[in-house]
């Protein structure tokens, strides 16, 4: 409040405008790779992708090469899988970390902590280590390229159980006990006073888990060989790997499966980057 | 445990954590069982499993990719630990200013974190091009133009810039996080005892980011020693191996000569690597805190 009285009067501030540019020039950086996709996507065929000095502006635009990508691969077969694996995968992580976390957090029992250190164990099983014995398990349940191959090893994370124990464990006693008294149960305490209170908690792993099962790919890979059933990262991948796309294609193609996550973040941006703050100062 | 709380049974706990304990099983457990049994094994998928001791072991010793992997791998962490452990930090203290619409810019850098490394690499692929952006630029220096994913010396940094530039949304946000949390008396303290901006970064920021440091070093040996979907979308471990990595290779020789029991035994190697690599961490900033 003090130092207000010292910046009363507002003047053009060179500092404020160099940190501006400079602000600029580092989103230039990170988005500059999207706009030259984005360009690439809507140029004519008649205009050049690549050229010095870079012709940037696509003289007219035409969207053409979003139906030749929708086309060229079974794009909308691809998208629906997505759907599919998000559909699944999101509420069953939800509900499975929810009841993990929940006794970790509000029960007193022996052994807690030793649950509560298996779990963050996951941490140190990265999935690119678990690819060759996680197919010969799906392999030993007859479960190779099928939907539920894909869904099964995404359900558990470490950080969905440790976010979810911490906020569980922030519910003041008293809303809870209030309850007991009143006859209600382990399970009623925990579904219908906890779980509610631990909403924005759910929200943050309910777009986590969207981010990360949209954009699988490796594991997809692994098990999967039908191609009726692949992601849709797996499809880009597949996009560009089929001889004759012109680059113009597989732009508009990557353009199409990056608008589902980028618009869910914009309209959530505010609850994801606070959570990950949240999230690693525990 | 005494004095049970009405309505919890010796079985609660349990019962709530049942469909976790057995995804836990089934996902991480079995797996990591199988995955040590396979080491000391023969598999390719067609014959039965076939127990043979240490001879994978004995083989990774003598396998020069394995030297080659490794050593890229290791040359990836050297480049990644500086581009996401330190550059982020200076990315983070950028949005940690008090400025107009700062939450956009924040958003913008965090965006290639929630997308998939497939399109990521499709676009850098346009734009480091032989005839792209950066070889336009470079141009205008006078140098390039370079095929950065074909020439064996420029592969790598390229996909450690990649990778990096994927990440560093993430570890801006975590130093962020860490920033917001130091003393703003001790800060001004400093200002006031004539400390200038570099000053203060190094004698009061730093290290009161000490434990904010230990989750970045973590997650970047982590994130570096894993490295594989870059690799895979952008040069499939080539030209000439100048990018097979340690998890790469494990893949090529898990799916693509199907060679399980081998390429276990690598896992197994970056397994222990990790775990040291997380151990070492975990005993430095200890050490420091005391």
């Amino acid at each position: 409040m003090a130092r207000r009285l010292y910046r009363t009067r507002p003047r053009i501030n060179l500092r404020r405008v160099g940190l501006y540019v400079l602000l600029i020039a580092v989103a230039a950086l990170f988005i500059g790779p999207f706009l030259i996709l984005l360009s690439s996507a809507t140029k004519p065929a008649s205009q050049d992708v690549f050229g010095f000095p870079p012709d940037l502006i696509p003289r007219p635009p035409v969207f053409d090469w979003f139906r030749e990508a929708w086309t060229t691969i079974p794009y909308a077969r691809f998208l629906v899988n997505s759907v599919i694996y998000v559909g699944i995968t999101v509420p069953v992580y939800l509900v499975i970390s929810a009841l993990t976390a929940y006794p970790l957090a509000r029960i007193a029992f022996r052994g807690r902590g030793l649950f509560f250190m298996l779990f963050l164990s996951i941490m140190f099983l990265p999935g690119e280590l678990m690819l060759i014995p996680r197919f010969l398990v799906m392999s030993q349940l007859g479960l190779t390229d099928t939907f539920a191959a894909v869904i099964l090893p995404a359900v558990l994370s470490s950080l969905g159980i440790f976010l979810l124990r911490q906020a569980f464990s922030q519910i003041p006693d008293e809303i809870v006990e209030a309850a007991r008294m009143d006859g209600a149960n382990e399970f009623a305490i925990f579904w219908r006073i906890c779980v509610p209170i631990v909403a924005p908690t759910l929200a943050v792993l309910a777009i986590l888990g969207f981010v990360s099962v949209w954009n699988s790919f490796i594991w997809p890979l692994v098990v999967l060989t039908s191609q009726s059933k692949y992601p849709i990262a797996l499809g880009i991948a597949y996009l560009s790997g089929v001889a004759g796309t012109d680059v113009r294609g597989l732009a508009a193609g990557t353009v199409i499966s990056l608008v589902p996550v980028i618009f869910v973040f914009l309209l959530l941006q505010k609850r994801i980057l606070n959570s990950m703050g949240g999230a690693v100062k525990g | 445990m005494r004095g049970r709380v009405v309505g919890q049974h010796w079985y609660t706990p349990y019962v709530f954590m049942l469909p976790g304990l057995l995804f836990y099983a089934a996902m991480f457990a079995w797996p990591a069982v199988i995955a040590i049994q396979l080491a000391f094994s023969d598999y390719d998928i067609v014959h039965p499993v076939r127990f043979s001791g240490l001879d994978n072991f004995i083989r990774l010793g003598q396998d020069p990719r394995v030297w080659i992997a490794l050593r890229n791998s290791l040359l990836f962490l050297l480049m990644f630990l500086p581009l996401t452990v330190i550059a982020p930090l200076f990315l983070a203290m950028l949005v940690n200013l008090k400025l107009r619409a700062i939450q956009a810019f924040r958003m913008l850098y965090y965006l290639p974190v929630i997308t998939s490394m497939v399109a990521v690499a499709v676009a850098w692929r346009y734009v480091f091009n032989r005839e792209g952006v950066v070889n336009w630029l470079l141009g205008l220096f006078g140098a390039g133009p370079i095929d950065f994913l074909l020439d064996r010396h420029w592969a790598l940094p390229t996909v450690v810039l990649l990778e990096a530039w994927k990440n560093a949304g993430l570890f801006m946000m975590i130093y962020l996080a860490g920033l917001q949390a130091v003393p703003s008396d001790q800060v001004e303290a400093a200002t006031i005892d004539g400390a200038n901006a570099w000053q203060r970064l190094l004698h009061v920021v730093v290290p009161s980011l000490r434990p904010t440091f230990a989750v970045t070093l973590v997650l970047s040996m982590l994130e570096a020693m894993r490295a594989f979907e870059s690799v895979y979308v952008l040069t499939r471990g080539g030209p000439l191996d100048s990018t097979l990595t340690l998890g790469y290779y494990i893949w090529s020789k898990a799916f693509q000569d199907y060679d399980m029991g081998y390429a276990s035994a690598v896992g197994l190697l970056l397994w222990a690597i990790m775990i040291v690599l997380a151990g070492f961490n975990l005993l430095v900033t200890r050490r420091r805190d005391g």
